[in-house]
C-alpha cells in the first residue's frame, strides 16, 4: 500500500500539492513513483513561466518509461527543485519531501476544490487497481 | 496471456509482471538498476521459458538449414552452437536464432517468442517432403539463463558431476540431474560470461530453485526482462522487432559477420552485395552528452537533416547515461561525431560511439 499523506491534495494524474500560503509545492505521488520504478531523469520547467491547470509542465523518465507531469493548479512557476537534475532518484526515495518538483504561485484558490483529498485519492487508486 | 512454468515462483518472489509477446513475464523483482548491477558484478538468473525451441533432424536437416541462413553451417560440430538469422528473399530478417548442433543430422533451434509460429511455418514451408523432421518443443522446454561473473561457480555447485569448467563459449553439454536430461551451453545475452540451460518444463521449478539456492551466498538475484534489455543494449546485441525486422537485413543491422556461407541460401544475392558494396543503412550506437533518455522511435538528426531513427534506447545503469542503437543512412553518423536526438521536439546532443558500449566480459 502506497503512502498518501493526509495534508496534501491529489490529481488523477498522480500529482500532489501542498499549499504554503499562496504557493503550491508540487510533486508526484508515492504510487506514481512505485509504478514508474527507477527514476533516472527529470526534465524541469523554467522558472517564471505561466501554466494552466492540467498542462504538461515536467517530464519524469524511469528506466522503463517516460511520464508527463501536469500542473495541478494554474499559476506561475516560482521555484524548481534543481537537485533532481543530479539526483533524480530522490523522487523514488522521498516523493513528498526532497523529491518535490516545482512550486507554483497559485492564481485561483477555487481550483483547489476540484482536487482530491487523501481519502478520495486512496479510493481512486483502489478503483484503478480493480480495473486492471 | 500465457504463463511460463515459473510463473508461481515469480509471484512468490514479488515480481512485477507485464505482458511480453503474449506472455505474462516478470519485468523486475526489486529494481531494474539493482538487477542490472547484480548481473554485471555477481550473477543473475532469468526465466526465458517464453522463447521457442524447435528440433530439426534427419538426413536432410543440414541441407534444409544451410538453405535458410547466411552463416556457414559447416562451422558447427556436434555440441557447438552458433548465432544466425533466417532471411527472406529481399534480405530482410525473418528472425534471429541460435542453432545448436547436437549431432550431424540433429539440430536444436532457439527462436524469439514473438516469431515462433512465423519461423515454424517458414522452416516447414521450405522443407523437402521427406528426410527432415521438424518438431516444435517450445511448450515442453524450459529455458533458464544464468549470467554474470559468478555464474560458473553456481552451475558447478549445482551440477557437481559435470565438467562445467571444460565447457567453452558457444559449446553445450548434456547433463543428467536426478534422472532428468538437461542441456547447458556457455552462451548468453548480457555481455557477461554465463550459461543457458534447457530442461523439461516439468523440471523448471526444481532447477530454478536449485540454482537460486546455490547462488544466494554468491549474490545471485532473479532478474526481469527490464534489466535483460538494459544489459543486452549495453552489450550491443540486436533485438528482433527493433534492430532486426522483415525489412532490415542482418548486414544493415551490423551483423555482416554472419554472412559467410558458401552454400546457396534464400536472400544470398542481396546480402552478399550489401556486404561487398555496403547497404544503404546501418545500425550505429550512440551515447547522450545532454541529459535525457533516447527512446525507440525518436528521430536522429545531423546538420539539421533527419538521418535515422532510434531502434532501441534507454538508460544505461553501467555508464549512468542514456544510450541507444539507431538505424541511420550509411555514413551519415560516423563514430566520434555528434548527432542530435529529437526528444519530444527538443534536440539533445549525443555522440556516436563504437558498438558495443560494453565489450564482452568473459
Amino acid at each position: 500500500m502506497s503512502d498518501i499523506p493526509k495534508d496534501l491534495k491529489y490529481t488523477e494524474e498522480h500529482e500532489w500539492v501542498r499549499m504554503e500560503g499562496s504557493v503550491g509545492v508540487c510533486g508526484i505521488t508515492d504510487y506514481a513513483q512505485e509504478m514508474l520504478t527507477d527514476i533516472v531523469y527529470v526534465e524541469l520547467p523554467e522558472v517564471d513561466i505561466e501554466i494552466g491547470q492540467g498542462e504538461q509542465v515536467a517530464v519524469v523518465e524511469s528506466v522503463k518509461a517516460v511520464s508527463d507531469v501536469y500542473a495541478p493548479l494554474s499559476g506561475t512557476i516560482v521555484e524548481i527543485n534543481e537537485e533532481l537534475e543530479d539526483s533524480p532518484e530522490m523522487l523514488n526515495d522521498d516523493p513528498y519531501g526532497e523529491g518535490w518538483i516545482f512550486k507554483i504561485e497559485v492564481e485561483d484558490d477555487n481550483e483547489q476544490e476540484g482536487l482530491m483529498d487523501a481519502e478520495e485519492y486512496a479510493a481512486f487508486i483502489e478503483s484503478m487497481e480493480e480495473e486492471e | 496471456m500465457k504463463q511460463t512454468a515459473l510463473h508461481g515462483e515469480h509471484i512468490r518472489l514479488g515480481a512485477k509482471m507485464v505482458e511480453f509477446s503474449g506472455w505474462e513475464m516478470p519485468v523486475l523483482y526489486t529494481s531494474i538498476i539493482e538487477e542490472h548491477h547484480a548481473t554485471r558484478e555477481r550473477a543473475g538468473i532469468f526465466d526465458i521459458c517464453h522463447m521457442g525451441e524447435f528440433i530439426v533432424r534427419g538426413p536432410g536437416a543440414a541441407s534444409l538449414l544451410s538453405g535458410l541462413i547466411p552463416t556457414d553451417l559447416g562451422r558447427l560440430e556436434p555440441t557447438k552452437a552458433m548465432y544466425s538469422c533466417l532471411v527472406n528473399e529481399q534480405g530482410g530478417t525473418v528472425d534471429d536464432l541460435f542453432i545448436y548442433m547436437r549431432d550431424a543430422d540433429d539440430f536444436f533451434l532457439v527462436v524469439n517468442a514473438s516469431r515462433r509460429e512465423t519461423d515454424l511455418a517458414w522452416i516447414q514451408g521450405h522443407a523437402p517432403s521427406s528426410g527432415v523432421e521438424i518438431v516444435d518443443v517450445s511448450d515442453d522446454t524450459a529455458k533458464i539463463d544464468l549470467q554474470g561473473p559468478r555464474s560458473t561457480e553456481i552451475v558447478e555447485a549445482v551440477f557437481q558431476d559435470a565438467d562445467i569448467g571444460d565447457l567453452r563459449r558457444f559449446y553445450s553439454l548434456g547433463i543428467t540431474c536426478d534422472g532428468i536430461d538437461l542441456m547447458i551451453s556457455q552462451t548468453g545475452y548480457t555481455g557477461e560470461r554465463g550459461y543457458e540451460l534447457y530442461a523439461p518444463a516439468a523440471f523448471a521449478v526444481s532447477l530454478w530453485n536449485r540454482l537460486l539456492e546455490a547462488g544466494k551466498p554468491l549474490g545471485l538475484v532473479p532478474v526481469g526482462l527490464g534489466a535483460r534489455d538494459t544489459l543486452r543494449l549495453e552489450a550491443g546485441y540486436s533485438l528482433y522487432g527493433h534492430e532486426l525486422t522483415d525489412e532490415i537485413s542482418p548486414v544493415e543491422a551490423g551483423l555482416g559477420w554472419l554472412v559467410n556461407s558458401p552454400d546457396a541460401y534464400i536472400g544470398k544475392d542481396v546480402l552478399t552485395s550489401q556486404k561487398e558494396e555496403g547497404a544503404s543503412r546501418e545500425i550505429v550506437c550512440l551515447r547522450m552528452k545532454d541529459k535525457g533518455i533516447p527512446r525507440d522511435g525518436y528521430p536522429v538528426v545531423r546538420d539539421g537533416r533527419e538521418v535515422g531513427v532510434i531502434t532501441s534506447g534507454g538508460f544505461s545503469p553501467t555508464f549512468d547515461v542514456g544510450v541507444a542503437l539507431a538505424l541511420v543512412e550509411r555514413g551519415s553518423a560516423p563514430v566520434g561525431e555528434s548527432v542530435s536526438v529529437s526528444m519530444r521536439g527538443r534536440p539533445k546532443t549525443a555522440e556516436i560511439v563504437p558498438r558495443p558500449l560494453y565489450p564482452y566480459n568473459g
